[in-house]
C-alpha cells in the first residue's frame, strides 16, 4: 500500500497568497478556455472533417488534447509539470493505458502524453457535465458505468482498429487519501480480448493540485511517468486478465512510491 | 475440510483477489453494495472459487442468484457436500 503522506523532508505548504493568486488566475482562465473551445470547435471540426478528412472521433480527440495542452500552458505559472519515459511510447500504435486516479484534473494531464488519439473510459458522472458531454460522445469515450461490457469491448476494438488508444482508471474512483485503491478488471479484460499492449501510467501531484472534496487549487509539482508497454498475448488464458491486473498494479505501486519519494 | 475451513478459504480467496477488508466480510454483506464488486468481478469470482475448490461452477444457474457473501458460502458448501 502506498502511504498517502510523504515521509521525511516534505515541501513547505504553499502560502495563502499563492493559493489565492492561483485560483484567481486558473478558474477564470479555465472558464474562458472552455468557452472558447466550445465556440471555436464547430469551425475546427468542419475544417478537419472536410479539408483534412479526419474521422469525427479522432478529430474530437485531437481537439480535446489541444484543449488539454492549452490548460497545461495556462497552469504553468503555478504548476511544474514533469514527463518521464515518454520515449517508451510509439506514436501511431494502439495501447490500452491504465493510470492511478487522484484528481479531476488527471484527465487534463493526459495532454502531457505525446499521443492525442485516446478515448477515455469514465464513469457516468462526467457525461452529465453538459459543457463536455457533446465532445465526449463525439470522441467516443466509454461510459463504463452505464454501458455494457460488450459495448465497451466493441467500441474499444473500433478505436484500436484505427490506431487509437483507450485509457482506463482501474481504481474506478479518485483516491480520497492518495493511496492506491483496488483495481477493477474491465480494462485488463479488454486489453487481453483485443490483443493490445497495456501501458501503465503513474501520476503524482494532482492530489496536491485539487484532491476530491477541495475547491481551491494549490500550486504543486505534477509528474507523469510512462512504464514499459506490456504485451498481453501471454495473458490470453483463463484468468489471465487477473494476473495482468496484479502485475500492472504492482508496477504502478512501486513506481508511485519512487515518484513520491522524488517529490520530497 | 470442515464447514469453517471452507468458509475461511472462500473469504480469504475473495479478500486476496478483490482486496477486500476482512472486517467488511460479514455473511450478510451484499457483494455489490457492501463489498463493491461489479458484474465483471462476478466472473472473476467464479474463476477464483473454481481455483480454490477445484470444481466447475460457471454453468450453474445458482451463481447468477448470488447477492450476499452468505449466498456464496451456502453455494460452495453445497457443492463441496458440507451443506444439505
Amino acid at each position: 500500500m502506498i502511504e498517502p503522506q510523504n515521509k521525511g523532508a516534505v515541501a513547505p505548504p504553499p502560502s495563502p497568497l499563492a493559493i489565492l493568486l492561483m485560483n484567481l488566475w486558473a478558474y477564470p482562465l479555465l472558464v474562458f478556455l472552455t468557452l472558447a473551445g466550445v465556440l471555436f470547435f464547430p469551425l475546427g471540426f468542419a475544417y478537419g472533417r472536410f479539408f483534412r478528412r479526419w474521422q469525427a472521433d479522432r478529430l474530437t480527440r485531437w481537439v480535446i488534447w489541444v484543449y488539454g495542452r492549452c490548460w497545461l500552458l495556462m497552469m504553468r505559472p503555478f504548476v511544474r509539470f514533469e514527463r518521464q519515459q515518454m520515449e517508451l511510447l510509439e506514436v501511431g500504435k494502439p495501447y490500452l493505458f491504465v493510470i492511478n486516479h487522484l484528481s479531476f484534473f488527471d484527465t487534463f494531464c493526459m495532454a502531457l502524453l505525446p499521443i492525442y488519439d485516446i478515448a477515455f473510459a469514465v464513469r457516468s458522472w462526467p457525461f452529465r457535465m453538459f459543457w463536455y458531454r457533446k465532445f465526449m460522445y463525439l470522441a467516443r469515450y466509454l461510459d463504463v458505468e452505464n454501458g455494457s461490457w460488450d459495448d465497451s469491448l466493441a467500441s474499444s476494438k473500433e478505436t484500436f482498429a484505427t490506431a487509437g488508444s483507450v485509457l482506463f482508471f482501474p481504481e474506478g474512483h479518485r483516491s480520497r487519501n492518495g493511496s492506491l485503491q483496488r483495481f477493477y478488471s474491465g480494462g485488463f479484460k479488454i486489453a487481453v480480448a483485443a490483443g493490445v499492449a497495456v501501458v501503465p501510467l503513474c501520476i503524482v501531484g494532482t492530489d496536491q493540485l485539487l484532491p476530491p472534496g477541495r475547491k481551491l487549487m494549490h500550486p504543486c509539482r505534477i509528474s507523469l511517468r510512462v512504464l514499459e508497454p506490456i504485451d498481453t498475448a501471454k495473458f490470453a488464458v483463463e484468468g489471465g486478465h487477473m494476473q495482468l491486473r496484479r502485475l500492472v498494479k504492482g508496477k504502478i505501486e512501486k513506481n508511485l512510491a519512487e515518484m513520491r519519494a522524488g517529490l520530497d | 475440510m470442515t464447514e469453517a475451513e471452507v468458509i475461511e478459504l472462500i473469504d480469504s480467496s475473495l479478500a486476496e483477489e478483490f482486496e477486500l477488508d476482512r472486517k467488511d466480510m460479514v455473511p450478510e454483506a451484499n457483494i455489490y453494495e457492501d463489498l463493491g464488486l461489479d458484474s465483471l468481478d462476478t466472473v472473476d469470482m467464479v474463476i477464483v472459487l473454481e481455483g480454490a475448490f477445484a470444481f466447475k461452477i460457471r454453468e450453474e444457474e445458482a451463481v447468477r442468484a448470488i447477492r450476499k457473501l452468505e449466498d456464496i458460502h451456502h453455494f460452495v458448501l453445497s457443492k463441496t457436500g458440507q451443506n444439505s
